[in-house]
């Protein structure tokens, strides 16, 4: 930057006249007097060098005289050249500038227009030459014109695929592109306790088309062998459970690695058979899983398929191209040109690639239903109401199956009569076919209000309550790939719709309903809270399935009759509300957990790091180890450890450093559930040592997905510490049930001087201010009480009335805990939020 | 909103003998007047001096001296200008006295100055030229300073700045 400011001076003093001195004849050979005098005294001596002892015997008067001459000639220059600008309008003397002389040059004296033509003309080419690198962009009108509107958004799908109800969407959520979706979030207006009361008395409506389906097709015993290998049937009921291999009932499983449970947890499933048909041998299965496991998912399956050639996929092009128009659009001059349609389905992918696997030895097909398939769920007990207000059962019945359909109907019509969506039995699995539910669009939007009338027919209310729909009523058309494609194809478009609207006779009444576009569904009951003994059947509700391109044809109507729309963010409550591990948050033993925990550490740590220094909270004054992120494989391997040295049994040949698992085993959970509630009953194993120690070799080291609900005040944090009570705190408790418990001494900051010292440049990775440094300490011992876990998901639960939080433990630190405590107060544990230094009191509850 | 306001003290060296005059430096001047200043004004004087005190141009053919300094100080300078009897340099004292010609605010006013006022000078040397040689050269220096060789020398240079600022811009 000198430089530059010294040319500028250089360039603005360049007029002023130097030093003339005798010395100076050696020097440079700029412009300005120096080099003219000296080369003037010289005379014969041109070029220089030093002169100081060469010097004139007599100065004469013409010597003088030229002296003289010489420095009145730079006097003048340097007087009369303005100092500093060599702008052409500077040259002016002030009374004749005039306002309009850049773009106006006749304003100038001719001397001077020259050089301001040539300016004026420079900055144009340059102002030109600028623009022209711009793309011209279209007009704003031609941008937004339907077609080319589709066009863009389709283009903007190939990086993040959009639900069919994403532009809904985008107008009243706060979008977040995660898993190569594009999904909503949290409505932009502030809801959170509407949307928690439409969840417990109304309805609320969520849009889960991103959960990926895959569809296995082939002979059941094969099918069934393959998978009870990612599958275990200590974790609950499998694939091949009874209920659910009818097809009546969907069922949730948790799937693993090829034969490597308890290791290698994969995540849950939702899974649901075809119904059985009397004359084909084959099934098909559905399996829904979360995007972030797909790739995992479908790795495994094909291995244990062993379907590794994929079907080519050459007639998947075809209709969409073809497709002729069905629809009326506005006849253009471009008449020629493809109208342009709005991408349906999976945009991410690329043409080519694979969505079929094969297997020629067990004859198990593995298709990729990633997008074919529009799921909504609705949560709340009038989600029934909601449903039959909006779904009307096609009036002109298809050809065949018109029992089927019937019976369908009448179960349909049975389930306004019932009271509220928990009544039914989890899982069950209605098939329908209906009318397009745009017909029926009320005028205004509304709330459906549940009909109080009892229905006549008690005793089939009774028996669809107690066992469910029946298997046959399950059966669908949605199940064909043929059938779908057929009725995403004849689906009217709203300008057609609109046409028919405006053509009636009477305004306002009831459309015609077209028997090629009744839309084949799957009612499937969503069971609420299953587990535990508080609140169950809370959040229970029903999904919608429907073939693609079907989506914002039910999803206004669905508005229309008065529920909430909820967001991921709403979808985490929920599962926190029922008390059950929310993927991928919750699943610290799954790859994808570890990918979300890795992500959720960088997010806290550049939240940490954007407020001021100053303003920060202190954790290792607070003696919080992990604020952003819990190190589970370092809490049970002290765990293990501790354990081994209090019992010093000779179990020290299982101190290889084994990954930990999440304990999901349901016997396990039973026993360790009864040994933490304080015994009001008999229980068939009471805890000793023998029993718990036999438990913790079955387990091996684990973690527990437990409930901790808070006795007074508190609410607990996000990563908050589970710390197991000294027998003192214990006693404090049973002096004073209403103390707030006892208090943490504060740390020293030991790193404080530290950091001040360690200024070198040499290091990179710099410990942030506040946050203890990457090989942390005991995680165990760091604080006054042992650290049992930590906690998950923990916020003040509206439907509880206290803070409840959902928390991993470690079983060893847990039986460790419980051994030790009186039997009334078992299951006590103290939680403590990462910024504060006060213990509160908190039960925990195992739910089974 | 604040000014610094200085005052340019146009000065000439007046010597005896004009050879002596080539050996002038501005550091020399510097001293010499610091030195001067010293003695007539004290601490208080050498102080002030210290701060806005310096020689913006010399030369040393003709033994013109500008110097400049704050405008509330000037007089102390131009009073300590008639103290100082020689100039030293390197060893060698020269015998002189400093003429102050012209005081100026700015350096242009001082320029201004100091061109009519070699003007002058040169037609004064004219009648006391001795010999024709001297003259013709005297006449002939009087002439090369008029104002149309300025001008001319000003629309030559005119041209090649316009071309510099082109390149420049």
């Amino acid at each position: 930057m000198t430089g530059a400011k010294d040319r500028m001076r250089e360039k603005k003093m360049k007029n002023q006249p130097r030093n003339v001195t005798y010395t100076s004849s050696g020097r440079g050979t700029g412009r300005g007097q120096g080099s003219q005098a000296c080369g003037w005294v010289r005379g014969h001596q041109p070029g220089g060098h030093s002169y100081s002892q060469d010097l004139p015997k007599y100065i004469t008067a013409s010597y003088f005289a030229k002296a003289r001459a010489a420095e009145v000639n730079a006097m003048l220059k340097a007087v009369s050249k303005p100092a500093g600008s060599c702008h052409v309008f500077n040259a002016l003397p002030k009374h004749m500038r005039r306002r309009a002389m850049s773009h106006n040059t006749k304003r100038l004296p001719s001397r001077l227009r020259e050089g301001a033509q040539r300016l004026a003309e420079r900055s144009h080419r340059a102002a030109e030459k600028e623009k022209k690198q711009l793309p011209r962009s279209r007009s704003r009108r031609a941008r937004r014109r339907h077609g080319n509107l589709l066009l863009e958004f389709n283009r903007r799908q190939r990086k993040n695929k959009w639900l069919e109800t994403h532009i809904w969407h985008a107008k009243r959520f706060h979008m977040q592109k995660t898993w190569s979706y594009c999904l909503p979030l949290k409505p932009t207006a502030k809801s959170f306790r509407a949307s928690y009361r439409a969840m417990n008395t109304h309805a609320l409506l969520q849009d889960l088309s991103y959960f990926c389906c895959l569809e296995l097709q082939g002979s059941e015993e094969q099918m069934l062998r393959a998978l009870a290998r990612l599958t275990s049937k200590q974790t609950g009921p499998t694939f091949a459970a009874a209920s659910c291999l009818s097809g009546a009932r969907q069922g949730s499983v948790h799937l693993y690695k090829a034969d490597q449970f308890p290791q290698g947890c994969l995540g849950p499933a939702d899974f649901l058979w075809r119904p059985r048909v009397p004359d084909a041998s084959d099934r098909q299965l559905w399996i829904w899983i979360h995007p972030d496991l797909k790739q995992d998912v479908l790795s495994e399956l094909q291995l244990v398929c062993q379907c590794s050639e994929s079907v080519s996929v050459s007639e998947e092009s075809g209709p969409a191209v073809e497709r002729p128009a069905g629809r009326k659009r506005k006849r253009d001059e471009d008449d020629a040109e493809q109208p342009s349609k709005r991408l349906l389905g999976d945009g991410t992918r690329p043409a080519g690639a694979p969505v079929r696997w094969q297997s020629p030895d067990t004859a198990i097909t593995i298709s990729d239903l990633t997008m074919e398939i529009v799921r909504y769920r609705l949560i709340g007990p009038l989600a029934h109401v909601v449903l039959t207000d909006t779904l009307q059962p096609a009036s002109e019945e298809p050809c065949d199956a018109v029992s089927l359909h019937q019976q369908q109907t009448d179960v349909f019509q049975l389930l306004r009569g019932v009271c509220s969506t928990a009544e039914l039995p989890a899982g069950c699995v209605l098939g329908l076919t209906v009318d397009d539910p745009r017909l029926t669009l009320p005028q205004k939007r509304g709330k459906s209000v549940p009909d109080l009338q009892q229905s006549a027919e008690d005793d089939r209310l009774r028996d669809l309550t107690l066992t469910g729909v029946a298997a046959h009523c399950s059966q669908s058309a949605l199940w064909d790939t043929s059938a779908r494609e057929r009725v995403t194809h004849n689906r009217l478009s709203e300008q057609e719709l609109n046409r028919m609207r405006s053509e009636l006779l009477v305004p306002g009444s009831r459309l015609s309903a077209d028997r090629q576009a009744a839309v084949p569904l799957l009612l499937v009951h969503q069971g609420g809270r299953v587990r535990g003994e508080e609140r169950l059947h809370w959040g229970s509700g029903w999904d919608l399935l429907l073939p693609k391109g079907w989506g914002m044809a039910f999803w206004v109507p669905l508005v229309y009759r008065g529920v909430r729309v909820g967001g991921l963010h709403m979808s985490v409550k929920h599962s926190q509300f029922m008390g059950q591990p929310h993927f991928p948050q919750d699943y610290p033993d799954c790859p994808a957990g570890v990918r979300f925990q890795s992500e959720q550490e960088a997010e806290l740590l550049e939240k940490f790091k954007r407020r001021p220094p100053s303003k920060r909270t202190n954790y290792i004054k607070h003696g919080c180890l992990a604020p952003f992120r819990c190190p589970w494989q370092q809490l049970t391997e002290e765990w293990e450890e501790l354990v081994n040295l209090s019992t010093e049994t000779a179990s020290c040949c299982r101190t290889r450093a084994s990954d930990f698992t999440v304990l999901r085993s349901l016997k396990a959970l039973r026993r360790l559930s009864a040994w933490t509630r304080p015994p009001s009953r008999r229980n068939s194993s009471p805890l000793t040592h023998a029993t718990a120690a036999a438990l913790q070799q079955e387990c091996g080291p684990s973690l527990l997905w437990v409930r901790l609900r808070l006795l007074g005040k508190g609410q607990p944090a996000l990563h908050a510490m589970v710390c197991a009570p000294t027998t003192s705190d214990l006693q404090l408790l049973l002096q004073d049930p209403h103390s707030s418990g006892p208090q943490e001494p504060r740390h020293k900051d030991h790193l404080k001087h530290l950091r001040q010292h360690k200024t070198s440049p040499e290091e990179p990775a710099r410990a942030v201010r506040g946050v203890f440094p990457a090989p942390l300490p005991s995680v165990l011992s760091h604080c006054s009480r042992l650290t049992l876990g930590w906690v998950t998901q923990g916020d003040f639960s509206l439907a509880a009335g206290c803070g409840e939080a959902l928390a991993f433990i470690s079983v060893s630190g847990l039986l460790h805990t419980i051994l030790e405590q009186p039997q009334e107060q078992r299951g006590l544990v103290l939680l403590r939020n990462p910024s504060s230094l006060q213990y509160r009191f908190a039960r925990i509850s195992i739910d089974v | 909103m604040v000014r610094f306001k200085s005052r340019y003290l146009l000065c000439e060296v007046c010597v005896p003998d004009r050879s002596n005059l080539q050996l002038l430096e501005d550091r020399t001047i510097y001293n010499t007047l610091r030195a001067a200043v010293n003695r007539a004004h004290g601490d208080y004087g050498s102080a002030l001096f210290n701060i806005g005190v310096i020689v913006k141009y010399l030369n040393a053919h003709t033994g013109v001296v500008l110097i400049r300094s704050r405008k509330k100080h000037y007089r102390l300078i131009w009073s300590a200008l008639s103290f100082i009897t020689c100039l030293e340099n390197r060893g060698q004292k020269v015998q002189c006295f400093l003429n102050c010609l012209h005081v100026g605010g700015t350096i242009r006013t001082c320029q201004k100055f100091l061109v009519k006022y070699n003007r002058q000078q040169l037609h004064r040397m004219l009648p006391d030229c001795k010999t024709d040689a001297e003259k013709q050269e005297v006449r002939r220096a009087i002439l090369s300073c008029s104002l149309s060789n300025v001008r001319e020398e000003e629309a030559g240079e005119d041209g090649s700045d316009d071309d510099d600022g082109d390149k420049e811009t």
